[in-house]
């Protein structure tokens, strides 16, 4: 039986002929006519809070990743489609409505380790083998929001504690660390103001 | 020449390869997982030349319209190429993980409302297909270019050949034949020696195959 390209998003089920013998996770709420191409996307799903994600309807999930942390929640709205992403919170990320998220995108809301070095060495211990993750040193995180109609290009990354206006484009590549005006174009690393565009 | 079997012996991926691909010879593939978008209605849809290899995740976005024509010995090592239209890429190219190659962009220009017509009729089409917003444009990668990993070729650029574009560079811009390019906003950091020619490609074939 070969696979079909797209299954509904189902809390808690397993989907049919899927090459990662995983399931999807029971504690999402999901709207209609939501699809996804394989369980490989939670592969980092660890949330354990009631919902740790909320997908709206019409919203199509190609290959993505959604890792989220013990206390992390991710919010999508409506007509969104997002390809090979990953989407990695530790506490909240929420994305809008008819936001596009192109392959090798990167949204993060913290920096996964802290920057001080003494703190930084026992994240490493922590996370090791035979560490206690449960007593990793406080890790920075910021929410990250992108409101509706925002269209992110290829290989685009966007870090901690950044609101993305809506309509706003990401182009191909940017690294957005700032605030991102409602209905701006963005580019380059640091991402920059290119121009204005119609709304 | 159908079917997975031909070149795949184990594929982790229960997936098929396209009938409208024309192989050369000694070809290799990974995995279908590479054409699980592989939705061209075009005939043939893709060539790929003598000893191209498509390893990794590489991967085939093709819509009803698209075409991509890779040349013989290309080493295609986890890129995404995304095609509406037309891309072709020469032969002896280096194609590194992560890395982009589109002839479909958001037209700047496009309305929010036009944007939201094409995210409504994905969600109404089975294979969730994304028309593009804004025409697309052919990209060409001419003989012996090297795209670094995570660098995004953007639609109607052409490299010419035997340029370097170094990791995590976005080219908007056509790139001239030997130039070496780096970073976001692009630029041209120096030229190389045009020595790839015909005698010394020869050289290579006799000194570089089998052993």
């Amino acid at each position: 039986m070969r696979a079909q390209r797209f299954y509904p998003i189902i809390a808690g089920t397993q989907i049919p002929n899927d090459w990662h013998k995983g399931k999807i996770p029971s504690n999402i709420e999901v709207g209609e006519n939501s699809v996804i191409d394989s369980s490989f996307c939670f592969e980092r799903y660890f949330a354990n809070s009631d919902v740790g994600l909320r997908i709206g309807n019409n919203v199509t999930l190609w290959r993505a990743s959604l890792s989220v942390e013990e206390n992390g929640y991710i919010e999508i709205g409506h007509f969104c489609y997002i390809c090979n992403a990953s989407i990695v919170c530790s506490r909240r990320i929420t994305i809008g409505s008819y936001v596009w998220i192109a392959g090798g995108v990167t949204i993060t809301d913290s920096d996964f380790h802290p920057i001080d070095p003494a703190a930084r060495l026992a994240d490493t211990i922590a996370i090791s083998p035979i560490g206690n993750r449960k007593s990793r040193p406080a890790i920075e995180t910021g929410p990250v929001y992108i409101e509706d109609d925002v269209w992110v290009g290829y290989n685009a990354t966007i870090l901690k504690g950044v609101r993305i206006g809506s309509g706003a484009v990401i182009a191909p590549g940017a690294i957005v660390i700032n605030n991102v005006p409602q209905g701006a174009y963005v580019a380059g690393n640091p991402a920059r103001l290119v121009k204005g565009i119609r709304i | 020449m159908k079917g997975k079997s031909l070149f795949i012996e184990y594929d982790w991926f229960n997936g098929d390869i396209p009938n409208n691909i024309i192989f050369g010879k000694h070809v290799y593939i990974d995995t279908s997982y590479s054409f699980a978008f592989f939705l061209s209605q075009q005939n043939p849809g893709l060539i790929l030349g003598d000893c191209a290899g498509v390893y990794l995740r590489t991967t085939f976005v093709v819509g009803p319209e698209g075409y991509v024509s890779v040349g013989s010995y290309t080493c295609l090592n986890g890129a995404y190429l995304i095609s509406n239209e037309c891309i072709k890429i020469g032969s002896h190219c280096l194609l590194a993980w992560g890395s982009v190659i589109t002839d479909t962009f958001l037209d700047l220009n496009s309305s929010v409302e036009s944007r939201r017509a094409a995210l409504k009729g994905a969600s109404l089409n089975p294979n969730r297909l994304l028309s593009p917003v804004s025409r697309p444009f052919p990209v060409k990668l001419e003989d012996n270019v090297w795209v670094g990993f995570e660098s995004v070729i953007l639609p109607g650029v052409t490299l010419g050949q035997g340029c370097v574009i170094g990791c995590k560079t976005v080219i908007s811009e056509d790139i001239p034949p030997y130039a070496v390019v780096v970073g976001d906003p692009s630029r041209i950091v120096r030229y190389l020696e045009p020595d790839d020619t015909e005698a010394a490609r020869q050289r290579a074939l006799k000194e570089y195959i089998g052993g």
